[in-house]
């Protein structure tokens, strides 16, 4: 066989790709991993049941939409019972079993995440979201692989201070619960309440699921607070603290974060113990899912929903505890192409810089606009009003940036 | 009926591992525990090292619990103290400018016998109350541990609701940087329990403990000093506690007040509970159910069932209910544990062909 320019050049080329095959091959796996924790069992085993479908929706769908970089991915799912450790150990298991493959976690409590935040080193490390709004992990020089789907728990009071202050109030009472939840925005909110000229008339902990209630009422009524901010619960304290005020005939406006404007929940309360929450405000980060105008993501989440999720309480309604998941989800895999594109390796580190450097981006109808990852996190939310008539959070104030 | 094992000298007698079964089991273990490091992944080495700290702490309730019979419900009070200890001590060490090298050395110690000290303490009530009484005294000392650790004054030591990030233990210039050189610490010092409590049964103390469970008036009677034995009992069973705290923070790199409610002290008593009171082994067997088993469902069933969301929101609640239904079992047909379980299958082994059970 004779060697001339022209083979010289064929054999190099075969030569060349039979050695870059297997950096080719590492490079793209057959499959993505993306590992999430969920409290399927335990305390929290009700949003946890609510928000596991998501995984299913969020597969196909980035499947179809071309995974990431042509490469399907594939969520493995494992229950937490709500137990940090737990999770850390399905973290670990997923990244024993799955490797480099894994390229993206869900943690499903804030517990985990700091537990979890010190691990993240080297190839122990993934790019990390969570069900958490807690402000400590909002800091990507401490937590550079974890982010928040939303605004802190600070930056929502920060909201709910401004939306009282533009109203023209004067007096605020924070009650939260003595959690590490409860307590995460009381220490910023009181500095925020004065830059502001509010007056914080009364600060009170309570127990996560109130048991002396009628204590904290009184005490409501003595400061005479014109708003109240409740932090640190999901449903607990509504019907006793909310409805006891309301029998005692106070005026007193209350307001809460994220974990504590829940439709499905707010719907029930008022079915089982009276229409006591109309008027009940509160800040939420995205859109509800029946607030589809000019909203292509949503509408193509009800499209798909109606086809998966027949029957169930999925079918027609997206709670706001599945579209935070799905919005986490949506920012990793954000994240995971950009840097596919750019031809990286979906390392944390790579993969942690294109998270930061996403920038007005249109999700969809998630949230008011386009929005960026700053600090971690993405500081945007407005106000709801809740209805017991018709049983909506409607909006009360234009989008806030923080 | 054959009821004990020939031994031909008092030597023979008085060894620990007195015949072939336990010589085979502790060194296979050992031998298991020495290889883990070099072959095992990640998780695995997770999961052997949580057994390992949940392990030293059952044998410190077995102390207490299975020897002495005083029932307590606040053993993770004393792994808190433990665990918080590590931090404050290092933070402390350094400010004396004691070399990172022996902090562990110093820290360990200290760590451990502060958690006696707060055992004492919390056994007092066992001087006056017995039985329930003294699991609901006991259970309020967790409850107050808890408050104080997240007590906002304590919070500059403790780290409050947040936690702490804890350091990494230096063993004279090896930084214990990874789990699997923590596992290798954790395994050795399980052993060395172990070994130590099983001995503690063969002194005079032991033997006062054991007086005080079967009749603690007809002890007294004998010459032993409830007083004395009662809160040394205490102090025993906390200082293992204590030990698993320590290495509990140097584990992990963060510790938080919830990791040490009372779902850990219950989980402490089940362990002891299934594996069998008052038995060296029950709490290795016990450990091996309470914390591997939950584990190995966890994973049989995802290779079975897959790993997707759906079908993980199904399977989550089975899993709880499979492993809830593997303990009724093991109470229901053998209340005295799986160590009598094993028992009875070495005995038939031994007899075999000639006699089974």
């Amino acid at each position: 066989m004779t060697l001339n320019r022209r083979s010289f050049l064929a054999r190099s080329a075969a030569a060349s790709a039979v050695l870059a095959a297997p950096t080719l091959l590492k490079a793209q796996p057959a499959e993505y991993v993306f590992g999430a924790s969920l409290p399927l069992t335990g305390p929290f085993a009700t949003a946890g049941q609510l928000v596991a479908p998501a995984f299913a929706m969020a597969q196909r769908l980035i499947n179809e939409e071309g995974g990431i970089g042509g490469v399907p991915i594939r969520f493995v799912t494992e229950d937490s019972g709500y137990i940090p450790q737990n999770a850390l150990a399905n973290y670990q298991r997923a990244l024993a079993t799955e490797g480099d493959a894994l390229v993206a976690y869900f943690g499903d409590s804030t517990g985990f995440m700091k537990l979890v935040a010190p691990e993240l080193k080297g190839d122990q490390a993934r790019l990390m979201g969570s069900t958490s709004f807690a402000s400590e992990l909002a800091n990507p020089e401490v937590n550079p692989y974890q982010y928040l789907a939303g605004p802190s728990y600070e930056d929502q009071f920060d909201i709910l201070l401004q939306n009282i202050a533009n109203q023209g109030g004067s007096t605020v009472a924070f009650i939260f619960s003595n959690t590490e939840f409860g307590r995460d925005p009381i220490e910023h909110g009181k500095k925020r309440a004065e830059e502001l000229g509010l007056k914080v008339v009364l600060e009170e902990s309570t127990k996560p699921q109130g048991a002396d209630i009628p204590t904290h009422v009184t005490k409501l009524a003595q400061s005479g607070a014109e708003y109240c901010l409740l932090q640190g619960y999901v449903t607990g304290v509504w019907p006793q603290l909310i409805g006891g005020a309301r029998q005692f005939g106070l005026p007193t406006k209350f307001m809460g974060t994220f974990w504590g404007m829940e439709k499905i929940i707010a719907d029930r309360v008022t079915e089982q113990a009276g229409p006591f929450l109309d008027g009940y405000q509160g800040v939420m980060p995205y859109r509800y899912f029946y607030d589809r105008a000019d909203a292509p993501r949503y509408e193509t989440f009800a499209a798909l929903s109606k086809e998966m999720f027949v029957g169930t309480p999925l079918e027609n309604y997206m709670p706001t505890w599945t579209i935070q998941t799905m919005c986490a989800i949506e920012i990793a895999v954000r994240a995971l192409r950009d840097t596919a594109e750019k031809g990286l390796e979906l390392t944390a580190d790579n993969t942690a810089e294109s998270l930061n450097a996403i920038s007005d981006w249109d999700m969809g109808g998630y949230f008011g606009g386009p929005v960026s990852v700053e600090g971690g996190k993405i500081g945007t939310g407005r106000v709801y009003t809740y209805g017991a008539e018709n049983g909506l959070f409607t909006p009360s104030s234009d989008w806030f940036n923080v | 009926m054959i009821n004990g094992n020939l031994k031909a000298t008092y030597a023979a007698d008085e060894q620990v591992l007195n015949n072939a079964y336990k010589r085979a089991f502790v060194y296979g273990m050992a031998l298991l525990c020495a290889a883990l490091p070099f072959v095992a992944n990640d998780y695995i080495i997770l999961v052997a090292a949580q057994m390992g700290i949940i392990l030293i702490a059952v044998v410190g309730v077995n102390v207490v619990i299975g020897y002495t019979g005083l029932l307590s419900l606040g053993h993770a009070a004393f792994i808190a103290i433990g665990a918080y200890s590590i931090p404050i001590l290092h933070t402390l060490f350094a400010s004396l400018g004691v070399p990172e090298g022996i902090m562990p050395f110093l820290a360990i110690p200290l760590a451990v016998a502060i958690s006696a000290l707060v055992g004492i303490v919390v056994g007092l009530p066992s001087l006056r109350v017995k039985g329930l009484y003294l699991a609901v005294a006991t259970l309020s000392a967790n409850f107050i541990v808890i408050f104080l650790i997240e007590l906002d004054a304590m919070a500059p030591y403790t780290g409050g609701f947040n936690g702490i990030n804890t350091p990494e233990a230096n063993l004279l210039g090896w930084q214990l940087d990874t789990q699997r050189e923590m596992f290798a610490l954790i395994a050795a010092l399980a052993f060395v329990t172990i070994l130590g409590v099983q001995n503690l049964f063969r002194t005079r103390v032991g033997r006062a403990f054991i007086a005080i469970r079967e009749r603690d008036y007809s002890a007294e009677v004998l010459g032993i000093s409830l007083l004395r034995y009662k809160l040394l009992s205490f102090a025993i069973s906390a200082a293992c506690c204590g030990l698993a705290g320590a290495l509990f923070a140097y584990f992990y790199a963060r510790i938080l007040p919830e990791q040490f409610e009372l779902v850990l002290s219950l989980q402490l008593v089940a362990a002891l509970i299934v594996g069998g009171m008052g038995r060296t082994m029950g709490p290795v067997f016990g450990v091996i159910i309470v914390v591997m088993v939950p584990e190995l469902l966890k994973y049989s069933f995802g290779i079975i069932a897959g790993g997707s969301a759906d079908v993980a929101a199904l399977r989550a609640p089975v899993q709880e209910i499979v492993f809830g239904a593997l303990i009724i079992i093991f109470l229901m047909f053998e209340p005295l544990g799986i160590t009598q379980i094993v028992d009875r299958g070495f005995r038939s082994l031994n007899r075999w062909p000639f006699a089974r059970g």
